[in-house]
């Protein structure tokens, strides 16, 4: 077990080290940051002392070795469009997308999970092949229509939450919250919705499949012939057989939309890492793109090693033997 | 007739709807089991031994369906009660062992807690009343170390000690009767023997009635009292298992012992295997369905299907049986 542990923290470590390579490949052979960052009246100290201060004029390798320890002291470098710290822009932006990607979660689990188990346990229900129906729609639209679609009814005509923005912000320390403020709350309600639509489908579709087919096994026929009653069977017995595919996707998932929630923020103006990295994307800021691709990288490869490492709670089967 | 039966089994049909007709898969089956007495019930797979077995508690999957028959509980309908009350039923008063024992335990849960939940299902018990019970069943059903084995998920025990399990999950209710469906045949050879030896062990500790469905002569042999043979979806001949050995009445009765392996006397093994298959339920010959593979057949075999009929100590159907052996 913690020779597993062990194993899978350096395969993540490495593989986050392959992506910072990429990236700082990205900032290292594109563009020119000394025009950019400089003003075309600089001095020739000024450009020097530019040049020792982002390192160029070392060789490459090295460069490589003090990019990867300045982001592990917290330095990121310096944005081309704003001569931020890209460390600071990425905090500033940070909370936004992660309570977005939070409530989505939320949504899903309160909506998709009840959902799911209602199709598998009863999947000839006209609830259950309703919510299937209108399930694809969650697969088949994109995002951005789904958002477009939210905003057409529930902001221009009902009125009831906002097309864009967070609403009012609580400050707590470095993190700014719109989650306890009643306007936030009515801010994140849509794009939130719309974020969850696609793994929500996923979910239901997942548990009614598990559940469908764990319906029929052996054990849930023995559980049954001992009288047990229907509740205990599914909710108890069932239940905890498809729950393992359903967390996988689940963590999966709540990577896609940190990652992914692109789209969806700038349909909504939401002010996160998403818009931050379409401004960017726009500007040719390397430096924050690149450090986007590994913060990226860095939350799928940590929530897939924490899904993982889950796995033996839901499943004994998994528990490998210590000694 | 015997005493009042516990369980009367009453022209018992079972129909597999396929596309809109029905198959036939058991056909006007009726038999009694006395309290404390061990059925042995054989045939060979797709005869309908299991799927009786299933109906007794209401437990066939869909497409499979009851299509007519009475069951009763020591007087008690069966066949005529509503969900909720088979659920007091089942486990409670009838007990079910299942075949495989690799596939009945649920693998995410530990065995104290499928143990403990089927015993809350049925018995007023406090939790520590229920883990000394759970514990005592662990022990009764012949495990080492009950404290570790409660705690165990299923894969970590071998298939004998799941196999013990299971009948410790049908049996821990207390049931009346015990349904155990080839309770052995998943099982390596000497596992069986094993598992054979404490059913017939708890048998004597509880006294509980028992049907039990195989296709091991040998089984039947050891175990029951009296023995039902089915074929191709009927009930072809039951008698005590003392008279059914010595002087099987129905030709397939006493081809299905003669296929058994038996010293020959000289050192080797004899089996007379019978010629030819049984024929699936969408296959059925008309007349007795026996009779294609029958070296007794005779032209009113191909005709009428032969009612059961009282022939010395059992019952068998069969139009032209072979005539009693006594003890010699």
């Amino acid at each position: 077990m913690i020779l597993h542990f062990v194993e899978r923290v350096l395969q993540t470590i490495l593989v986050l080290l392959v992506i910072s390579f990429v990236a700082f490949m990205l900032i290292s052979t594109l563009g020119d940051p000394l025009g950019v960052l400089l003003p075309p009246d600089a001095t020739i100290a000024e450009r020097n002392a530019l040049i020792a201060r982002l390192n160029l004029d070392q060789p490459l390798l090295q460069r490589f070795w003090s990019f990867v320890m300045g982001i592990l002291q917290g330095d990121f470098g310096l944005s081309y469009r704003t001569q931020q710290d890209v460390g600071a822009m990425i905090a500033e932006r940070l909370p936004a997308t992660v309570e977005l990607a939070f409530v989505s979660l939320l949504i899903t689990i309160v909506l998709a999970i009840p959902a799911g188990i209602l199709c598998g346990v009863k999947p000839k229900t006209l609830v259950s092949r309703a919510i299937m129906l209108v399930s694809i729609a969650g697969i088949t639209l994109p995002n951005f229509v789904i958002g477009i679609l939210l905003i057409a009814v529930f902001s221009v005509h009902l009125g009831w939450f906002p097309s864009f923005g967070r609403g009012t912000v609580v400050e707590l320390g470095n993190w700014t919250t719109g989650l306890l403020t009643v306007s936030g709350w009515q801010a994140i309600i849509l794009p939130a919705f719309t974020l969850a639509s696609f793994q929500m489908t996923f979910v239901i579709r997942m548990l009614r499949t598990q559940l469908m087919e764990v319906g029929h096994s052996e054990h849930i026929r023995f559980a049954r012939a001992r009288g047990l009653s229907e509740t205990r069977v599914w909710f108890v017995y069932a239940i905890r057989n498809a729950l393992l595919p359903t967390v996988t996707m689940l963590g999966l998932q709540l990577g896609n939309i940190i990652a992914f929630s692109v789209v969806t923020e700038s349909v909504f103006a939401w002010p996160g890492l998403g818009s931050l990295f379409l401004q960017s994307v726009q500007s040719a800021d390397i430096p924050v793109i690149a450090i986007y691709l590994i913060f990226v990288g860095a939350v799928y490869m940590l929530i897939n090693l924490a899904v993982e490492l889950s796995y033996p709670l839901i499943d004994p089967r998994l528990k490998r033997r210590s000694a | 007739m015997m005493e009042q039966p516990l369980l009367s089994v009453r022209h018992l049909s079972i129909g597999l709807s396929r596309q809109g007709t029905q198959l036939p898969v058991l056909n006007d089956v009726s038999f009694d089991v006395a309290p404390g007495e061990v059925l042995g019930v054989v045939g060979e797979s797709g005869a309908g031994k299991s799927v009786a077995g299933a109906a007794i508690i209401d437990l066939l999957v869909p497409p499979l369906r009851r299509t007519a028959g009475e069951i009763a509980l020591r007087g008690d309908r069966l066949d005529l009660m509503s969900p909720r009350q088979m659920h007091r039923v089942r486990g409670k008063r009838v007990g079910f062992i299942f075949q495989d024992p690799m596939t009945s335990l649920n693998p995410v849960l530990s065995i104290g807690k499928q143990l403990k939940d089927t015993m809350r299902t049925h018995l007023r018990l406090g939790s520590s009343e229920l883990h000394g019970r759970a514990l005592d069943w662990v022990t009764r059903v012949g495990l080492p170390n009950p404290e570790r084995i409660l705690k165990a998920a299923p894969h970590e025990l071998s298939g004998g000690q799941r196999q013990r399990i299971v009948i410790a999950l049908a049996l821990c209710a207390e049931p009346e009767i015990v349904i155990a469906d080839e309770p052995t045949t998943a099982l390596d050879v000497s596992v069986q023997a094993q598992m054979l030896d404490l059913m017939r062990l708890l048998h004597k500790e509880t006294g509980t009635a028992m049907v039990l469905i195989t296709h091991d002569l040998g089984v039947v042999a050891k175990m029951a009292d009296r023995v039902a043979v089915f074929y191709a979806g009927r009930l072809i001949e039951i008698a005590s298992t003392r008279a059914l050995f010595q002087s099987p009445r129905h030709p397939y009765t006493a081809g299905l012992i003669g296929a058994t392996p038996a010293p020959d006397g000289q050192g080797g093994m004899q089996v007379v295997a019978i010629p030819g298959a049984m024929p699936g339920v969408d296959a059925l010959p008309p007349g007795c369905a026996f009779h294609p593979r029958c070296p007794r057949a005779q032209a009113d075999c191909r005709t009428v299907v032969p009612p059961l009929v009282v022939l010395g100590t059992g019952e068998a159907a069969c139009l032209h049986p072979l005539p009693e052996r006594t003890a010699a």
